[in-house]
């Protein structure tokens, strides 16, 4: 497994580029401290940490769903950290989310959800009113077919098994025409086979599409087997940055060891 | 209370009023104190009784002696007056749509009060406490009371009916839907939000198909209430089948009076079964 590893692309263009990221909370928690991390197109790229390492806060600060104290969040060479409102909302348009829970409407056909992540780009008075867009159906049934479950399309999202649902909110994902996924545990609540299967999907995606996948994870076997680095995350700092190799296992071990010592 | 025991034990003459203190005391003070709160309540229940028996004015001896009044009326009601259904489809079509009228602008205008009344969507702290204000005072109100004031300001008819109907479904709807907005299921708001959709789109494509189903729901209860207290606003001047009624028993037009009531009967039992049908179609 290890010797899919070989394959990022150390030429490829760099599609995330975090530079000394700080998060401090509120309350004064200091979550992330100085964190530089690089994603390139091609490119599976996991984090693992205990809980409370800052995994969870860094995905939400490179999506701004949280706003970082220090430093900057390049998406395709924007500086999100910077920016806010309508110029916030454009350049987000090039990262694209799947959360633990697959978060899809539940009322709403399989389709239609899929269908609204094209929403950003088809900003017109019917998909206002809530009509999708009907050039974008295509679309929709096109990614439905690429992540495995086309032949749910006419379903109600909450019919769906949580490994259809989280293929499907893949799907979503890929609607708004990404160059970035971030993946914040996308496999905790599935059941061990659909987890793999979900994480062959990303990597392929990576491969296959030259995306960016930046993705959260609590298993460190999943982590070796399906990304091309590894990023060791320890108290808000980055532990280690390798390729997904034995190397990486000794790391990983050293990692989970010292918090249970 | 072992104190207590020994006393007891060391004065065998005491008195046995005095005998039966300490050995209720030797059960304990808590037992003695629930024993007490027991009586105490059952006293303030059976005084709140007693008042309310007098207030009313209850005599019991008048419902006897009323049968023969009763039996009397009920005999000059008897048969409905079954020729005037002509009469009556108009008052009857009246109140249905005083319901209509009244829910539907119930919540047309709960709607916006109940986002801005939501804590976790509200746009504005002052817009939150003022619209919980809003909603606070047209629900406190009773619908009666709105139809009295409005019939005073613009006259009798259904209308005043139909504006008191809307106001106090703002209160009642406005709540329920404020409540609904507040369980929300944040993530597809997140989801879409993140995609880059604008904020009317996340909230035509997210949070509407999360809470319609909720809102229809509340809304079909509303109308089923709303069409019986339509029936009573007539009482008060504000149209359909209860002007009527007031206007038949004034005249003692007491078989239209039963013909009016079989009315209100067969409305308010297919209201209700229909909006719980409709509800169920929703869920």
């Amino acid at each position: 497994m290890s010797a899919f590893s070989g394959e990022s692309a150390s030429g490829a263009e760099t599609r995330l580029a975090v530079r000394g990221l700080r998060m401090r909370y509120p309350n004064g928690t200091l979550a992330l401290d100085g964190v530089d991390l690089t994603v390139r197109a091609g490119e599976l790229v996991t984090i693992l940490g205990s809980n409370g390492s800052g995994k969870t806060t860094l995905l939400r600060c490179v999506a701004r769903l949280l706003d970082p104290s220090e430093g900057e969040v390049l998406v395709d060479g924007q500086d999100l950290a910077r920016l806010n409102g309508e110029a916030l909302r454009k350049a987000r348009l090039a990262l694209a989310m799947v959360f633990q829970r697959a978060n899809l409407v539940r009322r709403r056909s399989v389709l239609a959800n899929v269908a609204s992540g094209t929403l950003g780009r088809r900003r017109t008075w019917w998909t206002a009113l809530g009509g999708l867009p009907a050039e974008e159906l295509p679309l929709a049934r096109e990614l439905l077919r690429q992540v495995g479950v086309e032949q749910l399309g006419g379903q109600r999202a909450d019919t769906l098994s949580g490994g259809q649902a989280q293929r499907a909110a893949i799907a979503r994902a890929l609607a708004q025409r990404p160059k970035l996924i971030l993946a914040d545990e996308p496999v905790a609540s599935l059941d061990p086979e659909a987890a793999e299967e979900i994480l062959r999907l990303l990597r392929q995606l990576a491969i296959d599409s030259g995306l960016a996948v930046l993705c959260v994870l609590h298993q460190p076997a999943l982590a070796l087997r399906y990304s091309h680095r590894v990023v060791g995350l320890r108290d808000g700092v980055v532990a280690f940055d390798l390729p997904a190799d034995r190397d990486a296992d000794l790391h990983i071990a050293l990692l989970y060891k010292e918090l249970a010592a | 209370m072992s104190v207590d025991g020994t006393t007891l034990a060391a004065a065998p003459r005491a008195s046995r009023a005095e005998a039966r203190d300490d050995s209720a005391a030797t059960h304990g003070e808590g037992g003695l104190g629930r024993l007490a709160l027991r009586i105490l309540v059952g006293l303030v229940v059976l005084a709140i009784l007693a008042q309310s028996f007098y207030v009313v004015q209850a005599r019991p001896e008048d419902l006897v002696t009323g049968v023969h009044g009763m039996v009397d009326l009920l005999s000059r009601a008897m048969p409905p007056a079954w020729s005037e259904c002509g009469d009556i489809l108009w008052p009857t079509l009246e109140t249905v749509d005083l319901a209509i009228f009244g829910t539907v602008f119930g919540v047309l205008m709960a709607l916006p009060l109940a986002v801005l009344a939501a804590s976790n969507v509200t746009p504005a702290r002052p817009l939150y406490f003022l619209a919980r204000g809003i909603i606070a005072l047209t629900r406190a109100v009773p619908d009666l009371v709105w139809a009295l004031l409005f019939v005073t300001a613009v006259g009798l008819g259904p209308f005043p009916g139909a504006l008191a109907l809307s106001v106090h479904s703002i209160g009642m709807l406005g709540r329920l839907f404020s409540e609904v907005i507040e369980d929300m299921d944040f993530g597809p708001v997140e989801a879409l939000n993140l995609t880059g959709a604008s904020r009317l789109q996340v909230f035509t494509h997210a949070v509407v198909p999360g809470v319609l189903p909720s809102l229809l729901g509340i809304g079909l209860y509303r109308f089923d209430e709303n069409l019986r207290s339509s029936l009573v606003l007539g009482f008060v001047g504000a149209g359909g089948i209860g002007f009527r009624l007031l206007t038949a028993m004034n005249l003692f037009q007491y078989r239209t009076v039963s013909l009016l009531l079989v009315a209100t009967f067969i409305l308010v039992m297919a209201a209700e079964r229909g909006s719980a049908l409709l509800r169920r179609q929703v869920a």
